[in-house]
């Protein structure tokens, strides 16, 4: 196995004791630093589909995101830019009302790992605050919103239709979360919806770079 | 007509039930024993774990906080330094009420039943964050067994008092143990944390005289099944439609009854109403039928979080018994 698929296996296997080592060696190795960033999103993208397909399940998850981002922080002073991979901005909170965020810290990681910069709001975030987001920030391709309770559904809808009505432009517009359908995101005028966020880094990914 | 007991143990034991069981009909949860403080609407407390809560006015329940401030153990390796277990000892006076309401019951008829919550993989995670709690499971799994050994330690220690005092028939136990399309963790990892330590509290409460075990778990949770049956659950309290329920019944029945398959975030809101209630308990009613099921909101208690949701659903169950019986 070559350096930079051990590096990809064991992010898969959320080994961040061990990647930060491995991204060092491949680099000694004069491994590109591209490449191995490269191998790691593969890496997350597989644990993103495993995911999806109930094959693994919150802790095999969370661990992949830190070995990621264990092997990131060795990787970043030898990157061109900031992160290398860039689909641009993504802002991301949990509606006003509702405070889970187990769900959206997922997604969050995963939209990391394919090549957003997060911003994270995080619970409770009300419509002045996303659009305070949007304004502040360079780049905003995506704007992402949770939602865990049917009881701040109606929070959920009205973000996505004063981000709509504000006149601010360049980004798209998802939701997801436990009682987010995918008729109730299309009632409400988001721009994409998905099931878990193994699905969603994919959407994610294919809004912004279509 | 069969008592409450009689129908349930029926429908339990694939028999001649005379009509649904409804909801937590055959329960008497005794809500007055001393535990712990809990939060109402407005407040923010710490309770003797010195886990901090809010519930803001106008949110439907409380919410643990985890920042760094407030967060209980932060470094799992120091949990013997930092968590600290609360007495099970309470004084007459905090369990006379309690005393009361369970000499009022008519065993005949339902089951005196304890309430226990938080469960000990919601104690893990309201001690942490989920964050911190799940990654420990791989972190830090040696210190991780010991926490939860100390937990159920404490259970069994409550468990002694309240069945002095109270002398319950059935226990009715909180831990919520996935989302709704999925467990939490994987069937392996669940197994290897969590089963022997269930099986061993499980086992002090029924052999000090406790008949029935409700185990609430408002999720998705069929993978966890066969895990459930062995550690001792006689019934799952909050299956969600997402299990396909009628599946796991023709496979488990006899072993497991379910209780659910009314999934409280679509039936219970501001707008809800009776004709959609009705419909999902027809539905519930004649995909799972007469036996070993239990149609029921999935909320952990015998409420709704809006008036008259609770009600309704319990209107339209006694109609289904009348069709199909
Ligand atoms: C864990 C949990 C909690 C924890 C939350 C810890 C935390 N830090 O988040 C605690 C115990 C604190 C809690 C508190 C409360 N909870 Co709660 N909770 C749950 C539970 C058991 C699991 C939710 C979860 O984490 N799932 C796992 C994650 C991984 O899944 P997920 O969030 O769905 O996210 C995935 C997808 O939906 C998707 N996704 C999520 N967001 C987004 C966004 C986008 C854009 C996309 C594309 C995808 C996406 O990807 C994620 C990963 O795959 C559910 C029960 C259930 N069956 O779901 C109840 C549940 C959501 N809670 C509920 C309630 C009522 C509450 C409380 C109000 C009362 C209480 N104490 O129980 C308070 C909330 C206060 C508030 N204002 O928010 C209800 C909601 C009912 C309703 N009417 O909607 C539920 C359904 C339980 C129930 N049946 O009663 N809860």
């Amino acid at each position: 196995m070559s350096k930079i698929e051990e590096v990809k296996a064991h992010v898969e296997k959320g080994k961040s004791k061990i990647v930060p080592q491995l991204v060092q060696e491949a680099l000694d190795a004069g491994e590109a630093p591209q490449e191995i960033l490269q191998a790691m999103v593969d890496g997350m993208g597989v644990v993103g589909d495993k995911f999806s397909a109930g094959e693994i399940f919150v802790p095999e998850m969370l661990i992949a995101a830190k070995a990621m981002s264990k092997g990131v922080e060795v990787l970043k002073p030898h990157l061109a830019g900031d992160s290398g991979i860039s689909l641009g901005t993504c802002v991301i909170g949990t509606v006003a009302g509702d405070l889970h965020d187990i769900g959206k810290n997922l997604v969050a990681m995963m939209l990391e790992s394919t090549g957003f910069k997060i911003v994270d709001l995080g619970v409770d975030v009300s419509t002045e605050k996303f659009l305070n987001a949007i304004k502040e920030n360079d780049n905003v391709t995506l704007v992402t919103l949770s939602g865990l309770l049917s009881t701040t559904m109606p929070a959920m809808k009205q973000s996505v239709a004063d981000i709509k009505a504000s006149g601010l432009t360049g980004f798209h517009v998802i939701v997801g979360g436990a009682p987010v359908t995918p008729e109730f995101a299309k009632e409400i005028g988001a721009d994409g919806y998905s099931p878990d966020a193994g699905s969603a880094a994919v959407l994610a990914k294919k809004l912004v770079t279509a | 007509m069969l008592t409450k007991k009689q129908n349930l143990l029926e429908t339990m034991n694939g028999g001649n039930p005379d009509r649904f069981v409804n909801q937590y009909e055959f329960l008497d949860i005794i809500l007055e024993a001393p535990l712990r403080t809990r939060p109402q609407p407005g407040d923010i407390i710490t309770n003797e774990w010195g886990i901090t809560y809010s519930w803001p006015e106008g949110q439907l329940g409380p919410f643990p906080i985890h920042d760094d401030e407030h967060r209980v153990l932060k470094d799992i390796t120091k949990w013997r330094d930092v968590v600290k277990c609360p007495s099970v000892e309470f004084s007459d006076e905090r369990w006379a009420p309690a005393i009361e309401h369970a000499n009022s019951v008519d065993r005949d008829d339902k089951y005196v039943t304890v309430f226990f919550a938080s469960g000990t993989f919601e104690m893990t995670h309201n001690l942490m964050g989920m964050e911190d709690a799940m990654m420990a499971l791989y972190e830090e799994p040696e210190y991780m067994h010991e926490l939860i050994e100390f937990l159920t330690d404490y259970e069994l220690r409550y468990a002694e008092q309240i069945i002095e005092r109270i002398k319950p028939n059935a226990l009715f136990h909180h831990d919520d143990w996935g989302g709704q399309i999925a467990s939490f963790m994987s069937p392996d990892m669940f197994a290897e944390f969590f089963l022997e330590p269930y099986k061993k509290a499980y086992k002090f409460w029924k052999d000090n005289g406790i008949e029935l075990i409700v185990h609430h778990s408002d999720s998705y949770a069929a993978n966890l099944v066969p895990h459930m049956i062995d550690m001792g659950i006689d019934i799952w309290q909050g299956v969600m439609t997402t299990n396909n329920t009628p599946e796991l019944i023709k496979k488990y029945g006899p072993d497991l009854t379910f209780m659910g398959e009314l999934d409280s975030g679509v039936l219970d809101h501001p707008t809800w109403d009776k004709e959609t209630i009705a419909e999902h308990v027809k539905k519930a009613c004649e995909t799972c039928g007469k036996h070993y099921f239990i149609p029921c909101l999935t909320q952990g208690l015998h409420f709704s979080s809006f008036p008259g949701v609770y009600d309704a659903a319990t209107e339209a169950i006694n109609e289904m018994s009348k069709k199909m019986f």
